[in-house]
Formats: structure tokens, C-alpha cells, sequence
């Protein structure tokens, strides 16, 4: 019986010798799973893309050798390799929701995954805790919730039943009870012969299921920014009031995704949107920064009204509001350096003399704890948690007032996710910085925030000082649901 | 090094283009030998239906084609990249482009190019380019549109209207430097769609009048005597085609480079 994997001082780089990944020793057999771990930036992904033979575009150096049940997967010609992928490979990236084909609906989606168009969509769909509804597999990757993606793209990885299953942070965006559904799921996947590989933060996740653990070291140490550091109180006076805010989409039929919405803000203050996925929570995000073309309600930004489009707004309401997206992959332009990036915020402001820019942008760079030699670099040569880091820099460039936090730590690694909050929580004191941090780590918003509110189906339904909040609501957020997973309504 | 390889022959034909007609030996338009003779001394490529050098006419005949090939190209690419890349942005208003694009795409190119020669007789080549836009650019917008879709939905965009940024700068900044791989190549397309357009419309002779020298009116010009001299309509059919491949093959070698930038996906 030969290995499943065997990896032999492998090391990739680039063309001018920056050293991606390395993995000096692993070998595996059958029905294992590995848990691939270590800090951001230390070439998990690229060695999980190396396993599928899939390297990046620069052309890298390779050495050493990595075979994959007996080939070496790095020198097969293309149709072999693509054949190879086919029968034994399943791979479901960081960002899987960017590799659904938005036109197809979930129904084609998984028949493609299976081969064939006789299959059991019930059973596969239940395997990743979704509703095997028609109404769902009718649907399309666009009116899917970001959770709700994640899952359609497991159940494709799932669904031919591959001999080797790569999957990069499969926890991320999933809420307690997908995770444990996805856990039992890989255990039985495991026992059924398949080789699993784990790129992950997730470390309880890791002590859970793996049989093995690599580590991979860390290339360019990102410096641990700041002391941890427990959330300030807030002053009291409200920054931001939201009084009955509802959202729905499409024109001809309305589908509710918020229904009368109500919260307040203190400055200083953090809020923490907690729910499962597909309660609303970045329909939440997307009508306070006035992104979402549906909405009718009122907000006020310290003592005015705010009309509810960002077109209406005022260049100063705008500036005072941030948000930082979801998704890791999209939320930078892949055509800008990190410079330009943040210089383009900084600029429209107009009140920062191009002279002054660079250190400005060093400045913000340092606050999110990176070098300073990032500014040049485009968003496809740095790891998906630089990537975050600087979409935070990009947002505090403008000086805000109130912070919009769609998941953004759900892609680092628990100390970095710390770092960054601790961080955050730093500027909350020094600049009188709200924010409203959207998340699925319960653990988090107790050690960040002060105060909480749970969505389910769009409606807040508690709210208060977050332990409180999350200590007693553990029917919506701990609870198995009987009949598959009917909080998802949108 | 392979890639400058594939470019030369689009440089070499664009270059002979340009410049040849200084290379011309005789007048395009005064009668050096006999009607349709075979190629002789002094004339390589022989003689056209009035005697006239063809070699002469064709150095001269394909400067025109390509510069108004060339100019209704980059405006159409142009033109349906801003469009769909507002079209993406604003739904609303993109609604009515399209439908207004859906509407254009009905007409037929060639029957339009006649209708305005008709209607502005003598006017040259602008009737022909100015048709050629208004009927090419809803195709290249339908594909731009496509392409400027799911770039218009991903974070970045968010954050930049969020900031409040217009919706000429989004288009601008934003959205087009993610497309170059998609509009280079339609910028190649729509080069080869407008060398027919614009050839079509000499043959019908819109546009061009003889005795101008144009690669196009030569092959109508010299139909009659393919027999007698075969080169006078042989040569003008080579220089389009060969035109038109080495376009395509340069902006095939051109695209890969502008997708380089782009996240990696497996």
C-alpha cells in the first residue's frame, strides 16, 4: 500500500527566490487527517494548491518532491493532471464562495460537482446542514447568504468523493452548529478512507480531528502589535441611533432581509451583530453605510438624521462611516499596490498634501502592524491576512468615527485576530473610534465588545451587555435545529 | 523572446502601411503599362484595369483602411467599456442602455453603412466610421457589461462608493484596470470586425471613391480581369488577410501579460 502523500524537503518560491512555502518531511497513508498550521503568511495555501498541482501564476522554483497516491503532481502534463484532479482531488479554497458560477443555480452546481445529473440532493445537502428545499437548489450563488456559499461550495467538494480532500480555513463564517456538523462529517469521511489535509486557525478544531499536525514557520514575522488590552467603557453619549430599519430585495418581489432594526451606538462603544448564518448580518452592515438599495428607516450619525443612501450622504457622513467587507478576496482592488490603496482615501479627504502621503501611509501601515515595505506589493502577493490588515488600514484612513467590521478577523489566526481587535480597541480610546463588529466568534465579541445584539431571520431578538446577551440566548446560537437549517431565510 | 516573435509580423505589416506609400514607384493613379498586364520590368505585380501600377497601389491603398480601422476599434472598445462598466454600477440605468443596445444589435451593419452613403453622398470615409461605431459598440458593450459584472459586486467597489466616490471614478479606478485582459482582446476583435466593415463598405463603394487606392475598391476595381492579371486582385485579398491574422495572433500574445496581476484561483 503506498502513501496517500509523501512530501520530501519541498520548497516553492518565487522567480526572485522569496520563499513562499516549505514542508521539509510528511507522509501520510489513507483515512488520516493533517492538520496544516502556523501564523499568516507561512504558505499554507500555497502548499494545500501545491498538493492539487496547481502553483502560482509567477512561474516558482520548485525543489525537493511531493507525490500524490504515487505521481508527482507538480510534473504531470495538463490533461493528466486535470484528469487526476477530477477522480481524486477535492479542494475547497479560502474565499469558496468566489468559485461558485454565479449564473448556474445551487441544483446545476452540485450536479456538476457529482458528474451526473441523478443524484441524491437531499443527502448531500444535509451533510453540510443546508435545507434540501427546491426553493434553495432553484437559487443562485448571488441570493445565497455568505454562510450559506461556504457550504454549497463544501457540499461540491464532498459530493464525488475524492481520495484526497484539501480544504483552506473551512471553518471560517460557519457558526457553532455547522461546525460541529462539519467535524462529525469529516471524522466519517476520514473513516471511510479519505486523506484529509487542514489548513486552519481554528486550533480547537485541529486538536479535535487531526491525527497529525504540521507546522509550517512563519517567513516574514508580522511584530505583535499591541499589549492585550480589555475594551474601554463607553462615555454614554450615542454616536449612532438606528430606529426601525428594514431592507428587502428586489423590486417586484419584496423578500425581507431586515425588519425594523433598532439599536444605539455610544461613541467609544462596540457592538457586537452575532447570529447564525443567513440572519441578516451583512444586509445590517451594508444599510448602515448606505450600500443597500432597499432599505427605509432612520439613522442619525451623532445629532443628525442621515439620509439612508450613501449617494445622499455628505462627503463628511461618509467619511465618518467605514466598512470593512466580508470576503478576503475582493475586498482589495487586485489592480492597486497597497500604496495606492491608501492613498486614494487619504487623497479625496483633500486635506493631505501629496508630500506628506507616504508617511502617512507608513503611518497607517505601522497601525496594522505591517513593514513598510508592503506599499508596493498588489493584493495577490500578500496572505489572506495581510490582506485584511490593510483593508482595516484603508478604512481608518479617512478617520471614521464608526467602524463597520463584517467578519473581519473570521481569516486570521487567533493570536492575530487579538492583535487586531486589541488593536482596534486601542484606537477606540485614542481616537473616539465606535464600532460595530460583525462576527461568529462568541469568544471574541465577550473579550471585545461591551455591548450585543442577536439577528435571526432579520429581527433582533436580544440585546444588551454582550455576556449577558450571549450567555442567554443559547437557544438561537447553540441549538441543533430539527429539520435541517431553517434560519436561513435569505 | 517568442512572444516579440509572434508580435512582428502585426509590427511589420502596420509598419509597411505606414510607410509605404514612399516606397511607391509609380503614381496610384496615372497608367504606366497596358490594362491587366502580367507582371514585367517595373511593375512586379502588373497592371490594372486601366494600366496603373498595382504594386504602387497597393503600398498606398492600406494606410486609410488601417488608420480608420484602427480609430473606429479603439472608440468602440472604448466606448462599451465605459458603458458597461456604468451599466454594471447602476443597474437602473443600465437597463436602459441595454435596451437600447438590444435595439441597435436589430440593425445590419452593411445596410446602415449603405443608407448613410446614400444619404451623404461624397462625404468619404466618415459615414462609414460613424456607422461602424453606432452598430459595433452595442456587441463589444454586451461583453464589457458581462465581464464588468461580478468586478462591480466585489468588496472593493462597496468600499470606494462607500467613501463616496463617483461613479466616473469607480468606473476609472476601479473596475477597468480588472477588465485590461477582456478589453484587449475585444479591442483585437473589434480591429478585425472594423477592417471588414470598412473593406465591405469600399467594395460597395461607400466610402472610398476611385481612383483613390484602396485595398478594397482594387479587388472590386480588378474583378473583371482576374484571368488577365490575377496578382490585381490576389494581392489587395493578401494584404487583408494578411492583416487581420497578424492582428489576431499579436493581441493573443498581448492578453496573457495583463492577466498576470489578477488572484491567483485554482
Amino acid at each position: 500500500m503506498t502513501n496517500v502523500l509523501e512530501i520530501a524537503d519541498l520548497s516553492i518560491s518565487t522567480a526572485d527566490g522569496h520563499e513562499l512555502t516549505r514542508c521539509d518531511r510528511l507522509t501520510t497513508g489513507r483515512g488520516r487527517i493533517i492538520g496544516v498550521i502556523g501564523p499568516s503568511g507561512s504558505g499554507k495555501t500555497t502548499l494545500l494548491r501545491s498538493i492539487a498541482g496547481a502553483l502560482p501564476n509567477e512561474a516558482p522554483t520548485v525543489r525537493g518532491s511531493l507525490s500524490v497516491l504515487g505521481k508527482h503532481v507538480l510534473m504531470l502534463p495538463a490533461n493528466e493532471l486535470r484528469e487526476f484532479r477530477r477522480r481524486h482531488i477535492g479542494f475547497v479554497g479560502q474565499d469558496p464562495a468566489s468559485r461558485l458560477n454565479p449564473r448556474m443555480r445551487v441544483r446545476h452546481l452540485l450536479a456538476e460537482a457529482v458528474g451526473h445529473k441523478q443524484f441524491n440532493a437531499q443527502q448531500i445537502m444535509t451533510d453540510v446542514g443546508l435545507p434540501a428545499t427546491e426553493e434553495l437548489l432553484r437559487r443562485k450563488p448571488g441570493e445565497l447568504s455568505g454562510g450559506q456559499q461556504r457550504r454549497v461550495a463544501l457540499a461540491r467538494a464532498f459530493a464525488r468523493r475524492p481520495d484526497v480532500l484539501l480544504l483552506d480555513e473551512p471553518t471560517v463564517g460557519l457558526d457553532a452548529v455547522l461546525r460541529t456538523r462539519l467535524c462529525e462529517l469529516l471524522r466519517s469521511r476520514a473513516d471511510d478512507g479519505t486523506t484529509i489535509l487542514l489548513a486552519c486557525h481554528d486550533m480547537p478544531l485541529i486538536d479535535e480531528l487531526a491525527d497529525k499536525v504540521v507546522e509550517l514557520g512563519a517567513s516574514a514575522a508580522v511584530p505583535r502589535v499591541l499589549p492585550e488590552r480589555r475594551a474601554q467603557q463607553s462615555t454614554g453619549e450615542e454616536i449612532l441611533r438606528v430606529h426601525g430599519l428594514s431592507a428587502w430585495a428586489g423590486f417586484r418581489h419584496r423578500i425581507p432581509l431586515l425588519h425594523g432594526v433598532d439599536f444605539n451606538l455610544a461613541a467609544r462603544g462596540a457592538l457586537a451583530v452575532v447570529g447564525v448564518s443567513g440572519a441578516g448580518k451583512t444586509t445590517l452592515a451594508r444599510a448602515i453605510t448606505g450600500l443597500h438599495r432597499h432599505t427605509e428607516g432612520r439613522i442619525s450619525l451623532g445629532r443628525e438624521v442621515m439620509p439612508l443612501r450613501v449617494e445622499r450622504r455628505s462627503a463628511a457622513q461618509r467619511r465618518r462611516i467605514q466598512l470593512i467587507p466580508q470576503n478576503p478576496l475582493g475586498t482589495l482592488n487586485p489592480s492597486h499596490t497597497v500604496g495606492a490603496t491608501l492613498s486614494r482615501p487619504l487623497r479625496l479627504d483633500r486635506k493631505i498634501p501629496a508630500r506628506e502621503l507616504p508617511a502617512r501611509i507608513t503611518s497607517l501601515l505601522a497601525t496594522v502592524g505591517l513593514a513598510e515595505g508592503f506599499t508596493e506589493r498588489y493584493p495577490h502577493e500578500l496572505s489572506g491576512g495581510q490582506r485584511q490588515r490593510v483593508a482595516i488600514a484603508r478604512a481608518l484612513a479617512t478617520d471614521p468615527d464608526v467602524l463597520v467590521c463584517d467578519e473581519i478577523t473570521s481569516s486570521l489566526d487567533a493570536a492575530t485576530a487579538e492583535d487586531v481587535m486589541n488593536m482596534l480597541g486601542e484606537l477606540r480610546g485614542r481616537q473616539g473610534l465606535a464600532l460595530i463588529v460583525i462576527t461568529h466568534d462568541l469568544g471574541l465579541a465577550i473579550r471585545h465588545t461591551n455591548t450585543a445584539l442577536v439577528l435571526e431571520k432579520g429581527r433582533v431578538v436580544r440585546a444588551g451587555v454582550t455576556p449577558d446577551v450571549i450567555r442567554t440566548s443559547d437557544p438561537p446560537l447553540r441549538h441543533v435545529p430539527a429539520h435541517g437549517d431553517h434560519h436561513d431565510s435569505a | 523572446m517568442k512572444r516579440v516573435l509572434r508580435l512582428l509580423p502585426a509590427l511589420a505589416v502596420i509598419l509597411l502601411a505606414v510607410v509605404g506609400p514612399l516606397f511607391a514607384a509609380h503614381s496610384s493613379t496615372e497608367p504606366v503599362t497596358a490594362p491587366y498586364a502580367l507582371p514585367g520590368p517595373g511593375t512586379p505585380l502588373g497592371g490594372d484595369q486601366v494600366g496603373r501600377d498595382v504594386l504602387s497601389r497597393l503600398l498606398i491603398g492600406g494606410r486609410d483602411l488601417m488608420i480608420a480601422s484602427a480609430l473606429i476599434a479603439v472608440i468602440v472598445t472604448g466606448l462599451a467599456a465605459i458603458l458597461g462598466a456604468v451599466a454594471a454600477l447602476r443597474p437602473r440605468l443600465g437597463a436602459v442602455i441595454e435596451q437600447t443596445a438590444d435595439l441597435l444589435i436589430l440593425l445590419p451593419v452593411a445596410l446602415g453603412i449603405m443608407v448613410i452613403g446614400v444619404a451623404w453622398p461624397g462625404s468619404g470615409r466618415i459615414p462609414v466610421i460613424v456607422a461602424a461605431i453606432v452598430l459595433g459598440t452595442p456587441f463589444a458593450f454586451r461583453v464589457a457589461a458581462a465581464a464588468a459584472a461580478p468586478v462591480a459586486a466585489s468588496g472593493f467597489v462597496e468600499v470606494a462608493s462607500a467613501r463616496g466616490e463617483r461613479t466616473l471614478s469607480l468606473v476609472i479606478r476601479e473596475i477597468l484596470p480588472n477588465l485590461r485582459a477582456t478589453l484587449l482582446t475585444l479591442l483585437g476583435l473589434r480591429f478585425i470586425e472594423a477592417v471588414y466593415v470598412v473593406a465591405t463598405a469600399s467594395f460597395l463603394e461607400v466610402g472610398a471613391q476611385p481612383p483613390t487606392a484602396d485595398w478594397a475598391l482594387m479587388i472590386r476595381e480588378n474583378a473583371d480581369g482576374t484571368l488577365l492579371n490575377p496578382w490585381a486582385v490576389l494581392a489587395p485579398s493578401l494584404a487583408i488577410a494578411v492583416l487581420t491574422v497578424s492582428v489576431s495572433l499579436a493581441f493573443d500574445v498581448l492578453t496573457p501579460q495583463a492577466r498576470n496581476r489578477m488572484v491567483t484561483r485554482l
